[in-house]
């Protein structure tokens, strides 16, 4: 087929393509564009599946995910502190809501001009930005290996299991809670971390991975190189969509978790779709089928009934969300770079 | 130097002065500065590199992958222009084809395949244990082995093509009368075609070096972010830790040290020219 | 003496032998990531397990609403076309100096420009941003080029140097002594002789500004996103089987490019 082709006509082919590729692109003929941050895993998914289209329907503009852990949100924001930030929509969870509210970085949330505002449940509305869902860890095990779910965090410790634990680095919020929760069932608080490394170095036996970052663990549940580990509610949830072999086990001492919210970076190149774009996500509809699997995102819209894998490990109402254990965000924050240095130097394989 | 040819010459000399050359020098007084705003100076950044047994082993580890990697290619990557530069010249094209066509192919999609290949499930560990092999799954992804592995596929081709283009050029007589004189393929190939291949060895070399040791994406995904080389080390304090100065000093002297290693290999290898001269 | 010529046959055969089954093997390895990530983008599962258990072109399908990764790719596109013009431009014209030349101011251009060969990319793109903040100025699609050109164009030059220095200087002084310009000896007469080195060195300059992530990572920004990067962070945060297909689709995309190459300006010899 290439010799019928003749080399002219591939070369003006070419040519005409080279042409159309040089002319200039200006944003009006592409229509606006807005950059909003989101979680890497099921939020970026979720996201793009249910999020993106439906802000479009409402807006008429596009969406460019950028994807970054929230401390990574905020290290970009700081880099551009007093320029263009480099996306409009930050997603945090609470730890990270803090520290950009103190260092101006993102401003207050225009509640009036958002509709759907008002239907947010009281416990997840706040000034900076509203909460859009919560995040709920507990342990995740390889079902094929592993027959009864574990109970306890102490499962991880079982002799049995050795080589066979993943852990996460602590620049994630998963690898922090972790932390946070087994240190204070080992005795310690937000200022005395001692007992957790204590813990951590009993651990390191049995630790068979400890995954960078939430891809490359998602990578080792795939294939299957760890049986038993600390993980996210709706990871777990958005893997067993992918045929992974993961459950999640809500240990008796109860979930721990936080609130994941939106909020509207200061200085936005767009800042009225981002009000739009934060809206939508706070819509019914959109909650409603993030609810639903894969996904199973808690929803903080009151019009929204909790249904699915929430109800059966987690609550099974509003109020039992407000009851789930979280930690002292604001005493924790300013140890985090020491933590996550100390993490990196002892806890190594 | 007549004028048309500084003519020609000029523009893309600009482009490198203002591009290239004072990026550069940018990079180097900012390695010098106490902070981002460069408002002062001081050498700290570099004391704490070299200081420190943490980054001065990122350094070591990352010279020495390249080693490792630019063995592994030259083993493999020497029969494959050997056999191409006796072939007929059809399948010389083939064969061609097929090695540079990796290369040609984008860095992320060759290491995503990787993955894919690599991780406990993948096809290698299906292929090992299936013939029984090996009992124990093996554990490539996130490992230096697997870096190796995965930087000699993808930076192959960079040493087949020179020591190929050196062979296309030796006269074959040579090689023919050492067998007339009854010496045998082997000694043949230890006496005769390695020595005059050695330019072609050495520029294979410096090109596959340079190319594992700076090569980030391989490094990163394959590694996985704990095993830290230069180029994830320079990424995470200029992005992650928003440290320009420190990063810019570690950028200075990863490069300073590639320059060193490539200039050593150049030398040898002009040297090694001469053993092809009559 | 058909004893020792049986000895040295087996020993030739034993040098072939090895060699062959190295090359073979080498071969194999060089060529199986590609096609396996090609069946793999086939499957008709969420996940990516070799051999797939169903074959589909659902992921492929699904590009068509990867509105992000099709943006992505258009910028890539584009910018690679404005850096491939850029190098051709600048980088013809130095390499007709350098094939002349002989001061060593010349050779010290030329090292000049190959030097981005050779030193990380990384250290440049972040050396690029330092510099460009400096200037007060963010990084953006005109900037992105010229640093895509400063990495791109050794390749070109490398090429085109070669085609020069084999052309016979004698057909260029007949040129002149039948009263052509130095612009009309070029055209007419130059640029078709090198046209396949030329083609085949904005080929590759071509690919490695499409491909090109050290630099790429520095100064494209969210708002032009480019491919690498976009693929890159999915497969940094999500086992979708989106990559995969996109992958298929890039090698497609770079094997066809190739087969044309070969075609119109015998790519594979002007690489030896």
């Amino acid at each position: 087929m290439i010799d019928r082709i003749s080399r002219r006509e591939l070369l003006s082919a070419g040519a005409a393509l080279s042409a159309a590729a040089l002319l200039p692109t200006s944003a009006s003929a592409q229509g606006k564009q807005l950059v909003a941050a989101t979680f890497p895993g099921t939020w970026n998914e979720a996201h793009r599946q249910y999020l993106a289209p439906a802000f479009t329907k409402r807006t008429g503009a596009s969406v460019t995910q950028s994807i970054l852990l929230g401390n990574d949100q905020l290290s970009r924001l700081t880099a551009a502190k007093g320029g263009k930030p480099p996306f409009d929509v930050a997603l945090f969870d609470r730890p990270q809501v803090l520290d950009a509210a103190k260092q101006g970085l993102i401003v207050e949330y225009p509640a009036a001009k958002s509709a759907n505002y008002k239907d947010v449940l009281p416990e997840f509305q706040d000034k900076w930005g509203p909460c859009i869902s919560m995040q709920i860890i507990g342990i995740g095990y390889n079902p094929k290996k592993i027959k009864t779910p574990p109970t306890s965090w102490d499962a991880l410790w079982d002799p049995q299991f050795k080589g066979r634990i993943g852990l996460t680095a602590l620049n994630s919020q998963l690898g922090i809670a972790f932390l946070a929760e087994i240190n204070r069932l080992r005795g310690g608080n937000e200022e005395n971390f001692e007992p957790a490394f204590k813990a951590l170095k009993e651990l390191l036996p049995n630790v068979g991975a400890i995954g960078a970052n939430l891809g490359a663990y998602a990578t080792l549940w795939q294939q299957e190189q760890v049986d038993i580990a600390p993980y996210n509610f709706n990871f777990v949830q958005t893997l067993k969509g992918k045929d992974v072999p993961v459950e999640l086990s809500i240990p008796s001492t109860g979930p721990v978790g936080w609130t994941t919210s939106m909020h509207l970076v200061a200085n936005a190149a767009e800042p009225d779709l981002a009000v739009q774009y934060i809206d939508t996500h706070l819509d019914q509809a959109v909650q409603s089928a993030m609810l639903k699997p894969p996904y199973d995102v808690i929803p903080t819209n009151s019009k929204v009934q909790l249904e699915g894998a929430i109800t059966t490990s987690i609550a099974t109402s509003h109020a039992d969300l407000a009851k789930v254990r979280s930690f002292d965000w604001e005493k924790l924050n300013p140890q985090r770079g020491a933590l996550i240095e100390r993490f990196n130097r002892d806890i190594k394989m | 130097m007549n004028l048309s040819d500084i003519k020609l010459v000029l523009p893309l000399t600009a482009l490198f002065a203002v591009f290239f050359i004072a990026p550069l020098c940018v990079l180097i007084i900012m390695s010098l500065s106490t902070d981002a705003e460069m408002h002062a100076f001081t050498a700290a950044h570099y004391v704490k590199f070299f200081g420190d047994a943490f980054n001065y082993s990122i350094l070591w580890s990352t010279i020495w992958l390249g080693v490792k990697a630019t063995l592994v290619c030259l083993l493999f990557g020497y029969p494959i222009a050997w056999i191409a530069a006796r072939a007929k010249a059809r399948w010389q094209s083939v064969l061609l084809f097929l090695v540079i066509l990796p290369i040609m192919t984008s860095v992320v999609v060759r290491t995503f395949s990787w993955i894919v290949i690599l991780g406990r499930q993948g096809v290698l560990n299906q292929i090992v244990l299936g013939l029984g092999l090996t009992d124990e799954p093996l554990r490539l992804l996130f490992t230096e082995t697997g870096v190796i592995m995965v930087l000699a596929q993808v930076q192959m081709p960079l040493m087949v093509l020179p020591i190929l283009t050196v062979m296309s050029k030796t006269d074959p007589n040579l090689a023919d009368a050492s067998r007339a004189l009854g010496a045998g393929e082997w000694r043949t190939l230890w006496k005769v075609t390695l020595p005059l291949s050695l330019p072609g060895i050495i520029a294979g070399c410096v090109l596959t070096y340079s190319a594992c040791v700076t090569a980030f994406v391989t490094q990163t995904l394959i590694g996985g972010a704990r095993l830290v080389y230069m180029p994830l080390h320079i990424y995470q304090q200029a992005v992650g830790a928003n440290n320009w100065p420190f990063a810019a000093a570690i950028s200075v002297v990863f490069m300073v040290a590639v320059l060193i290693i490539v200039g050593v290999l150049g030398a040898l290898g002009r040297k090694s020219e001469t053993y092809a001269r009559p | 003496m058909p004893a020792p010529r049986h000895a040295i046959d087996w020993e030739a055969a034993s040098l072939r032998i090895v060699f062959v089954t190295m090359t073979v093997f080498a071969m194999v390895f060089l060529i199986a990531p590609t096609v396996i990530v090609l069946i793999t983008s086939l499957t008709a599962s969420e996940s990516l397990k070799f051999p797939p258990p169903g074959l589909s072109l659902r992921w492929y399908y699904a590009l068509l609403d990867a509105d992000q990764m099709q943006r992505a790719a258009w910028n890539s596109l584009v910018i690679a076309v404005w850096t491939t013009v850029i190098s051709v431009v600048l980088g013809t014209a130095a390499s007709i100096a350098i094939a002349r030349g002989r001061s060593k101011w010349i050779k010290a251009c030329d090292l000049l420009f190959m030097s981005p060969l050779l030193l990380p990319a990384l250290a440049f793109g972040f050396a690029a941003l330092v510099y460009i903040n400096k200037l007060g100025l963010s990084p953006s699609v005109p900037l992105l080029v010229l640093g895509h050109v400063i990495v791109c164009v050794p390749f070109i030059l490398r090429t085109t140097v070669a085609a020069l220095s084999q052309l016979d200087s004698a057909l260029l002084d007949a040129s002149h002594s039948l009263g052509g310009s130095q612009w009309m000896t070029f055209r007419r007469i130059t640029l078709p002789l090198i046209a396949p080195g030329l083609g085949s060195g904005a080929f590759l300059a071509f690919m490695a500004s499409f491909d090109n992530v050290p630099v790429s990572l520095f100064l494209a920004d969210e708002r032009n996103e480019v491919l690498p990067i976009h693929l890159w962070q999915q497969i940094d945060t999500n086992l979708d089987v989106r990559t995969a297909a996109a992958s298929g689709l890039i090698v497609i995309f770079t094997l066809a490019l190739m087969l044309i190459a070969e075609r119109l300006a015998g790519f594979t010899r002007q690489m030896r």
